[in-house]
């Protein structure tokens, strides 16, 4: 055996051979900071998103929201932070006159640094985005999961990773990284802030009202929580997050180019560079690189000021009551989604809901039917009960009982007259509230349809609801002492009263109840029964 | 040449005649070497931005929400001292005298004051959540959380740690939980919330003090 007949050893073998590029990518992502507080983060995570989106419905809108509200507030303390740290690992180093010297371009070499740490942020975003996706599946009945939320969650994690990498480089003390993750959240407190006041304007509503500064307000992922029937009966419009994206999409671009410009940005701010500009341009990279940097930074700004510009435009929908932007929106997105009510059978007091809400039809047909039976027969009581928008023609809807024969029609935020019931599950409250909505209307003699929050009952509707509710095992409405009722607060005294009436009427039979109810329903909806007549 | 000569500490060169006594020059060489100066001027930064936040209105005027940009700069003030943990020299100061747990000890207490001040002074003449009392305890609770933190990370990461805490508070914030534990979200002459914020610092600035942050061989500043 020769040497030349030997064959070759292992290590000659031809290796995969990955781009070089690829491989420093590879070494980037393996040396990374982030992976170290990827535990942190996923706490994090957990008690401000995972916990977040269980306490809402499991409603594909409502949940997804939390993907900008919250988890996008989390990452990014840490995407700024991490990445700045990432970014000022030269200069933290001082390596920045060692590896100038290499071939490359300074930009190729942040981008590597930049990719490897947006790279594990995104999957880290992804991730969790799958948690909270996967159980909404499991619990959700209908729908599917919207991805409009996810990309501008993607893009926020992405330009605050860019913007935090960028301070790294420029700045790269040991200070950078904390005050940039700082800045950070401050500036997304602040349009949270400008964001809810668009919700919380209108007093009592719901629905969107103008802020003062628009556009601003609707660039900010964070706001408030949809209404827990968003995505049901209307398609949710992309526009706002359309603009979202771009706005945020732009700002990346443009401080990604502004990246290519660092050794010469850099030479140019340093005291002692006593080099004039173009001489300091005149060592920079070629002028291909500098046109392109040049290029990204037009093209991120002009994305940006669209996106502004856009928004300002922005106005309410008079079908959704959503912002829409005329420009981008899609009137095709303004039909209601077809559906068919999901709705029980084999009862006397029918339930039906919509098919997103189909995981509380048994509990509510079993919170209302003994109600139904309660107040079976009297004039004007429902023989049934729907669940409908909670926003028609642009105006919120309020809960009421209407039609021939009489239907209880509620939405998910209107019941009677209370609001939420359908935002947390607390089953207790949830079926107090649901009784105390269906006798609210009833003996309210409120009917459905749009316009403020009903009058609260007064003291002889309420002892005689209370009286039916005690009747059927349900604890009477304790929302009734110091209420303002009619411009009066109601008075121990008045208090007194009406829980001895609702004593009173709770231990009567049922058929003198209802033969009680039968012939004074109508003067007790004229609200002229006082509290000492009932029986 | 006599023993005498050799003895006889040689004559400083002409204007390198030590100016401080030699006590004030360690201090200021280590207050150097930790960046503190940036970092007060840091401090001073997030006072200022405090104070925009207030007379601005970034945040609410009132209910949990309130809270939650006061808290936010807070963090970031603890996240500034816990910064300053960080040695250039690494392992090789620690066997350089018996001075360095003092000047940790003292540096980082002084540094919470100083946090403590720029914020409160930052809110001079504006509405703040809640008062000084509740700045106070959540500065030093987050810096001890910070000073803690350093004995693991380093202390140039030592930020994560109050930033990720200041994050959960977030959420107990709006959840109004009420454990002492949580003590950002508690009211501010909570005794609770006192007691688990000292112990905080005390524990952090007990370790910091001792052991010191971790250190690497490659660490530079």
């Amino acid at each position: 055996m020769s040497v030349v007949s030997a064959p070759p050893s292992r290590s000659a073998l031809p290796r995969l051979a990955l781009p070089r590029s690829a491989r420093v990518l590879g070494l980037e992502f393996k040396r990374n900071a982030v992976p170290y507080v990827l535990p942190l983060l996923a706490a994090a995570f957990y008690f401000n998103t995972v916990r977040t989106a269980d306490g809402y419905p499991p409603v594909w809108t409502l949940r997804a929201s939390t993907v900008p509200n919250d988890m996008l507030f989390e990452f990014s303390v840490f995407a700024a932070g991490l990445a700045a740290w990432a970014g000022s690992r030269e200069g933290r180093r001082k390596t920045v006159d060692l590896v100038a010297t290499t071939p490359r371009a300074a930009w190729a070499r942040l981008t590597v640094a930049l990719a490897g740490t947006l790279c594990w942020l995104l999957l880290a975003f992804l991730a969790g985005v799958a948690v909270v996706y996967v159980q909404t599946a499991l619990q959700a009945t209908w729908g599917g999961p919207p991805l409009w939320p996810v990309f501008v969650g993607a893009a926020g994690v992405t330009v605050v990773t860019v913007i935090g990498f960028t301070a790294g480089v420029f700045f790269p003390g040991r200070f950078t990284a904390p005050l940039v993750a700082i800045l950070v959240v401050v500036i997304n407190q602040v349009g949270f802030r400008e964001a809810l006041n668009t919700t919380t304007g209108g007093g009592s509503s719901l629905l969107p009202s103008s802020p003062a500064s628009a556009p601003y307000a609707l660039l900010s992922p964070s706001t408030s929580s949809p209404l827990v029937d968003a995505g049901v009966y209307y398609h949710i419009a992309p526009d706002v997050a359309i603009t979202q994206v771009m706005f945020m999409g732009g700002i990346a671009v443009a401080v990604f180019g502004v990246l290519g410009l660092a050794p010469e940005l850099r030479d140019l701010a340093s005291v002692f560079s006593r080099r004039p500009p173009r001489a300091v341009f005149a060592r920079s990279d070629g002028w291909l690189l500098r046109a392109v940097t040049v290029i990204l930074i037009a093209c991120g700004v002009a994305a940006s000021w669209t996106a502004f510009a856009l928004a300002g435009t922005a106005r309410l929908d008079a079908v959704t009551g959503e912002w829409e932007i005329p420009a981008l929106h899609y009137g095709a997105s303004d039909q209601p989604v077809p559906y068919a009510q999901d709705c029980t059978a084999g009862s006397a007091f029918q339930v039906c809901v919509h098919p997103a809400f189909g995981f509380y039809l048994s509990d509510l047909a079993a919170v209302l039917e003994p109600v139904g039976a309660e107040i079976a027969g009297l004039p004007g009581a429902p023989v049934r009960a729907e669940e409908v928008a909670s926003v028609s023609g642009g105006l919120q809807v309020m809960s009421g009982t209407s039609g021939n024969p009489p239907v209880f029609q509620f939405t998910a935020e209107h019941v009677g007259n209370l609001f939420g019931e359908f935002h947390g599950y607390d089953p207790v409250a949830w079926r107090e509230g649901f009784q105390q909505g269906l006798l609210n209307d009833f003996l309210g003699g409120q009917s459905l349809g749009s316009g403020p929050v009903p009058v609260p009952l007064d003291a002889a509707q309420q002892a005689v609801e209370n009286g039916l509710l005690t009747a059927i095992g349900s604890p009477p409405s304790s929302t009734f002492g110091g209420m303002n009722m009619n411009g009066k607060v109601t008075t121990p005294q008045t208090a007194a009263e009406v829980s001895a009436a609702t004593q009173r009427f709770a231990t009567l039979s049922a058929g003198a109840r209802h033969a009680w109810l039968a012939s004074h329903l109508t003067a007790l909806r004229a609200g002229t029964i006082t509290v000492a007549q009932i029986p | 040449m006599t023993a005498a000569s050799v003895l006889k500490p040689p004559a400083a060169p002409f204007g390198t005649a030590p100016r401080f006594p030699a006590g004030i020059r360690l201090v200021w060489l280590y207050l150097r070497t930790r960046r503190v100066p940036t970092g007060i001027l840091a401090l001073a930064g997030c006072g200022a931005v405090l104070g925009a936040a207030l007379h601005w209105h970034w945040e609410f005027n009132s209910g949990p929400y309130a809270q939650q940009v006061p808290m936010i700069i807070e963090a970031g003030a603890a996240a500034v001292i816990a910064v300053t943990a960080q040695s250039p020299f690494g392992e090789a100061e620690r066997a350089t005298g018996r001075w360095l747990p003092y000047l940790r000890l003292l540096v980082a207490v002084a540094l919470a004051g100083l946090a403590i001040l720029a914020l409160q002074l930052g809110a001079v003449g504006e509405s703040l959540n809640d008062g000084v009392l509740v700045l106070a305890r959540n500065v030093i609770g987050f810096t001890g959380l910070g000073l803690a933190c350093s004995l693991v990370t380093g202390g140039l990461l030592a930020w994560t740690l109050p930033l990720g805490y200041m994050l959960f508070c977030q959420y107990a914030l709006l959840e109004l939980w009420r454990a002492p534990w949580a003590w950002p979200v508690r009211p501010p002459a909570d005794r609770g919330a006192w007691i688990c914020a000292s112990a905080v610092f005390a524990a952090g600035l007990l370790l910091f003090t001792v052991r010191g942050p971790r250190t690497q061989l490659s660490d530079n500043g």
